[in-house]
């Protein structure tokens, strides 16, 4: 019995429809990034999967999968900073409640 | 020609599937985050399964190590505000279910019925991989390689900015230290007497 290229697409559809989830309803900000994390995640599993599967001696995949680190890496570092900056204007890290634009 | 084991692969995929359904339904944040830990452990339990060496070490560094770390710290800079007792999703998530099922299943589904082709070749082995790669990100891909540390060095310095604080604490008021003065006055006066 071995997986094939199908399995790792499904499972990575699966992981990105719970990631979507998170960051569709979650109210915590922090909590919407993890949901983010997750579908990064599930894109690199694809990324790979077809890498593995269709061209495992091109880069072409893995380059593409660092590059997704790299801005999952960003992403992170900069959003943390946001919520941490609307922590301390808002007092609240919730999403609903942070509805003002301006002052 | 050798694919990757179903009894590796499926439960791997079960423990990534669970951890990650823990991370979004923890009414808890903190316990969110920590799921998320072996939710990445697991997809670099893949990754291995992909015979992708290089992106289980990269994995466990980067997002297990770094990523997660960060997110953690930023949970506990935020813990008093969110009271597991309340509610935890906004008024949007009885939408967001049928949507993400819909997007999660209907991709699943979509996939499982597309003709994929049998496993091409055998993966080159972990050092001949690294080494393409390297030379690639030095050579063919020098262009994304650039990019990925500009938009690093970018993110760096924006976050930097953002956390700093907007206003600065008033300066404390400068201490004089008199015992320093009547020292200095005293030597001043010994050494004008001395002078004398």
């Amino acid at each position: 019995m071995t997986a094939n290229l199908t399995h790792y697409l499904a499972l990575s559809a699966a992981l990105f429809g719970i990631g979507l989830y998170g960051v569709l309803a979650r109210r915590n900000a922090i909590a919407v990034l993890m949901g983010i994390e997750l579908m990064l995640n599930a894109a690199n599993i694809n990324f790979l999967a077809f890498w593995r599967f269709l061209a495992p001696n091109s880069v072409e995949p893995q380059v593409y999968v660092l590059v997704v680190l790299t801005v999952a890496a960003a992403e992170a570092a900069v959003g943390l900073a946001v919520v941490l900056n609307v922590y301390r204007s808002f007092g609240t890290v919730n999403l609903d409640e942070i509805a003002r634009l301006k002052g | 020609m050798i694919s990757p084991s179903i009894f590796v692969f499926a439960p791997l995929a079960s423990a990534a599937l669970f951890t990650a359904l823990m991370v979004v339904r923890s009414r808890n944040v903190i316990h969110a985050g920590y799921w998320l830990l072996p939710c990445l452990l697991a997809v670099a339990g893949l990754f291995g399964s992909l015979e992708a060496h290089f992106f289980v070490v990269v994995q466990i560094l980067i997002y297990a190590g770094a990523i997660l770390i960060l997110i953690l710290f930023a949970l506990m800079l935020t813990r008093d505000v969110m009271d597991p007792k309340q509610r935890q999703t906004t008024k949007f998530a009885p939408l967001a279910v049928p949507l993400c099922i819909f997007v999660g299943l209907g991709g699943a589904l979509m996939m499982a019925r597309a003709p994929w082709p049998a496993i091409q070749a055998a993966a080159p082995g972990p050092a001949e991989q690294t080494k393409a790669l390297g030379l690639g990100l030095i050579g063919d891909y020098a262009l994304p390689f650039e990019v990925a540390s500009l938009i690093l060095l970018a993110a760096l310095i924006g976050a930097i900015c953002l956390a700093k604080a907007e206003k600065e604490p008033a300066a404390p008021e400068p201490v004089i230290d008199l015992r320093g003065e009547i020292e200095l006055e005293e030597s001043v006066s010994a050494g004008a007497a001395d002078g004398h």
